[in-house]
């Protein structure tokens, strides 16, 4: 290593990256439990001080590593949280507000910081406003404890003059009066709008040097606390909002708010806020418990090695020897296969080890919801519960990272399209709130993940009509409502009659398609109008062994994900049919189309005159018959990747070395299908829902 | 990890280290940096719809490594393999490709003022591929340019077409 390397700052960037995404995770949850106590007049504060600690680890973590700009930001949360923590300042909704802003800032300038990307706009601003909001209460504060300061205004401490006890007095009445007022004010106001603009605009409140001159000015204060409490304030202009949004061009966060200048303004921002798997983290967190039994287990593997040695070693001094026969060599075989078995079962339990150690919480993606429910929901005036269970699920970390994406569209959807405003709700004679539930469960070698609304369902007429307009089908065309549902998750489809933030220009539900039929798992849209909806996706536990059904193929061995194989069939050669050229058979009452792989692949092979082996497909409810060679059994394959020099090849996902070396290309059955359809190889039966 | 410089050779260099294999009658090299092992013929596994040079993928230890058939390649006749055809594992970048060739012949040390520019045109070889050609008494070398050689982005021509049509 060269001396450059002395100090590598990476592994820390690396190692701050992941703690601080952590504890902005839980900075959000902690928010989310204290907006539960705002105005109530007591707070939990054990919320608190999680809130304190995280600030405070963050701003560490980050002075060391001298991103200045993270460490000022946590700074000053760190300040407002103090304030709440002595109870020199009541939780109100605009404090939550901004302690929610902060976080989200705080997020933007960590990934500017560890991507080395520029710093997002606004932070300035709203370092300011905190600085006013927090002020007000500091100064109060100060004044309520005489000459007691809170830490954070130490600076202006040795400035600090007597003051008249009258004025004093003044002040403490007028305080009292406005916390009166706040407290009775901000009951369901309905934005998440943040004070700002008030407080950044030329009213200022107090000032140092106003402080300077000994003047507490009883009137300065008020403007400001009325500033912050007015609802007229809250029409916060979305530029104010939008440094929030950093991923996202400042350019389209005003475009997409300003038609709304009203106190749902700030919402729009929220899409852009929360960072679903953004930035792919590398790194993994193992219990030590899971790290121990794998070592054990490499343990046991040494010792049967040198056990291994020591039979090849006494073996091959015995080998030219006839008399050792009996007493030599028939014990080395027992001692031999002895040795086989524990090999077996060690590399098997370590097999299970290590795939253990790669499997996460699914609650790591489940985390993010509760602060994108509450955004959304604020942002379409909606109510909304988010009910989460099975956060504990295990599955591949590769696949958690994954499912993020697709989550975040099927909840921004059931926000969107699927609950209801509340007094339609009412009208149906619905609670208000309406109830978003994520569930996760493992079932057999796959998990099973539902997002489930109790919203309208799917209009599925409207889903057509807007499927003939968008000339996705048309008029003649007859769908089962399976069918329509698939509709939506087809490229550029929306029902959205205007493009909002939200949702509407088709993008969403084309992307949950495409990553769960890339994580090899598939889905289903349960939706009763009137109702609501359930998504249900089946993923597999983890992406690196899968269980395959190994086929004949001219002179190669295919591997077919078991997952996608509903059976496999012989079939006599009479009973495949053609239908507009294309072969088919009738499966159960089914028509079933068929691939030839052989021929998919190019590979020449004299067809059996008598029989042809299928194996039946599964793609979304449909059934396709791939035609093979032979079946060779069901194995557990280890799943490679095809060198990136072979490129994409249209059928095949990777590879797999079996048990005597040689390499097994793995089918992809959807590409496959997809591309047989569109090389005009399959018959376009009709298809047949399961 | 390795510090080896995996980088090509400068042609500026004093002498060049060069992994020097025939195909037909003619001698190649290639920067012995550029090379990491070399190996006995091992079932290739065809892999469907590759590109057409690709000859398919092999096991080397538990790692999937394809394999670009040089003749093919370079547009000249197939042959059967033989006992010495090898296949030649480089690492180009981050990219390991194997080759297979009709025989390694051995390590030369070829002074870099003994290599040439690629004269237009080598006896069929297209010479986008050569990075110049050695001289070693009366023995050509012709210098690969690895990196041309594993990209797939050329042409696909009608003659390469029927080579794939013939050997499917």
């Amino acid at each position: 290593m060269s001396a450059d390397d002395f100090f590598d700052r990476t592994e820390f960037i690396q190692y701050f990256r992941d703690e601080t995404e952590e504890i902005l995770q839980s900075i959000d949850s902690d928010l989310l439990r204290l907006e539960g106590f705002v105005d109530s007049g007591n707070v939990d504060p054990e919320i608190i001080a999680s809130l304190f600690r995280g600030l405070h680890t963050i701003k560490g973590s980050a002075g060391m590593l001298d991103f200045k700009e993270v460490q000022g930001v946590a700074h000053k949360l760190e300040n407002v949280c103090d304030l709440l923590r002595k109870d020199r300042m009541p939780l109100s909704e605009s404090c939550v507000n901004l302690l929610f802003e902060g976080r989200d800032i705080l997020t933007a300038l960590v990934h500017a910081a560890i991507d080395g990307g520029s710093a997002p706009v606004g932070v300035q601003n709203f370092m300011d406003r905190l600085d006013s909001f927090a002020s007000v209460y500091e100064t109060t504060a100060a004044v309520i404890d005489g000459t007691n300061l809170p830490d954070g205004l130490g600076e202006h401490h040795d400035e600090m003059m007597p003051v008249d006890q009258h004025q004093i007095d003044a002040f403490e009445a007028e305080v009292e009066r406005l916390l009166a007022a706040q407290n009775s004010q901000s009951g369901p106001e309905p934005s998440a709008a943040i004070p700002a603009p008030a407080l950044a605009s030329p009213a200022p409140p107090l000032t140092s040097a106003e402080t300077a001159a000994g003047i507490v000015d009883a009137a300065a204060a008020q403007a400001a606390i009325d500033a912050l409490l007015a609802p007229e304030s809250v029409a916060t202009p979305a530029a104010a909002v939008a440094p929030a949004a950093p991923k996202k061009s400042a350019a389209e966060a005003v475009a997409t708010a300003s038609p709304a200048p009203t106190p749902a303004a700030p919402a729009p921002a929220a899409p852009g806020k929360i960072p679903v798997a953004g930035g792919k983290n590398q790194t993994i967190r193992v219990d030590i418990e899971r790290l121990d039994m794998l070592l054990n287990l490499v343990g046991e593997l040494v010792i049967n090695r040198t056990r291994i040695s020591d039979i090849a070693n006494t073996l091959s001094r015995n080998v030219n020897d006839p008399n050792h026969h009996q007493d030599v060599v028939v014990p080395l075989a027992k001692d031999l296969a002895d040795s086989s078995a524990l090999l077996a079962r060690t590399t098997n339990e370590i097999q299970e080890s290590i795939m253990k150690v790669r499997m996460v919480p699914i609650g790591q993606v489940f985390d993010r919801f509760p602060r994108m429910v509450r955004d959304l929901a604020k942002a379409r005036n909606k109510e909304i519960k988010l009910e989460i269970a099975g956060a504990e699920t295990d599955l591949d970390k590769t696949i958690v990272d994954e499912v993020g994406e697709p989550l975040m569209h099927l909840v921004r959807n059931n926000i969107d399209h699927g609950i209801e405003e509340p007094a339609v709700r009412e009208a149906r004679g619905k609670p208000r709130a309406g109830t978003i539930k994520l569930n996760a469960y493992h079932e057999g070698n796959q998990v099973i993940i539902e997002v489930q609304d109790d919203g309208g369902g799917i209009q599925l007429d409207k889903v057509r009509e807007r499927g003939i307009k968008q000339g996705l089908i048309t008029e003649a065309d007859r769908l089962t409502d399976r069918e329509i549902i698939e509709l939506i998750f087809t490229p550029g489809f929306s029902t959205a009659e205007q493009v909002t933030d939200v949702s509407g220009r088709g993008v969403g539900m084309d992307v949950v398609k495409k990553n769960i039929l890339r994580l090899k798992g598939i889905f289903d849209v349960d939706s009763v109008l009137g109702e609501g909806t359930k998504f249900t996706m089946k993923l597999p536990l983890t992406l690196a062994i899968i269980q395959a059904l190994l086929v004949r193929v001219a002179n190669e061995l295919y591997s077919i994900p078991l997952d996608a194989v509903i059976e496999s069939q012989r079939i006599d050669t009479s009973d495949v049919r053609t239908v507009h050229g294309g072969e088919v058979i009738t499966l159960r009452g089914q028509v079933v189309p068929l691939i030839r792989v052989g021929e998919f692949f190019n590979l020449t092979k004299e067809r059996d005159p008598d029989k042809v082996m299928i194996v039946i497909v599964g793609l979304q409810g449909r059934q396709v018959g791939l035609v093979v060679d032979s079946f060779q059994g069901e194995q557990e394959i280890v799943i490679k990747p095809l060198s990136d020099v072979i490129g994409r090849i249209p059928g095949i996902s990777g590879a797999t070395i079996l048990g005597n070396g040689s390499i097994s290309l793995i089918i992809d059955v959807h590409s496959l299908v997809a591309s047989a359809y569109a090389g005009g190889k399959v018959a376009r039966a009709e298809f047949s829902g399961v | 990890m390795a510090t080896k410089d995996k980088a090509p050779t400068k042609l500026t260099g004093q002498t060049m280290q060069v992994v020097s294999f025939a195909l037909g009658s003619e001698e190649y090299g290639v920067d012995i940096a550029q090379v990491q092992e070399i190996n006995r013929m091992v079932t290739i596994t065809h892999v469907p719809r590759a590109p057409h040079f690709m000859e398919g993928v092999i096991n080397l230890r538990g790692q999937l490594i394809p394999i670009i058939d040089l003749r093919t390649r370079f547009g000249m006749p197939r042959t059967e393999h033989t006992k010495n055809t090898r296949i030649v594992v480089t690492e180009i970048g981050s990219k390991r490709v194997g080759m297979v060739v009709d025989s390694v012949s051995e390590v030369l040390r070829i002074p870099t003022e003994q290599i040439e520019d690629a004269p237009d045109m080598i006896a069929g070889v297209e010479t986008e591929y050569i990075r110049g050609v050695g001289k070693m008494g009366d023995r050509l070398i012709i210098m690969l340019d690895l990196g041309r050689v594993i990209s797939g982005n050329e042409k696909r021509d009608l003659e390469s077409l029927e080579t794939e049509a013939v050997s499917a």
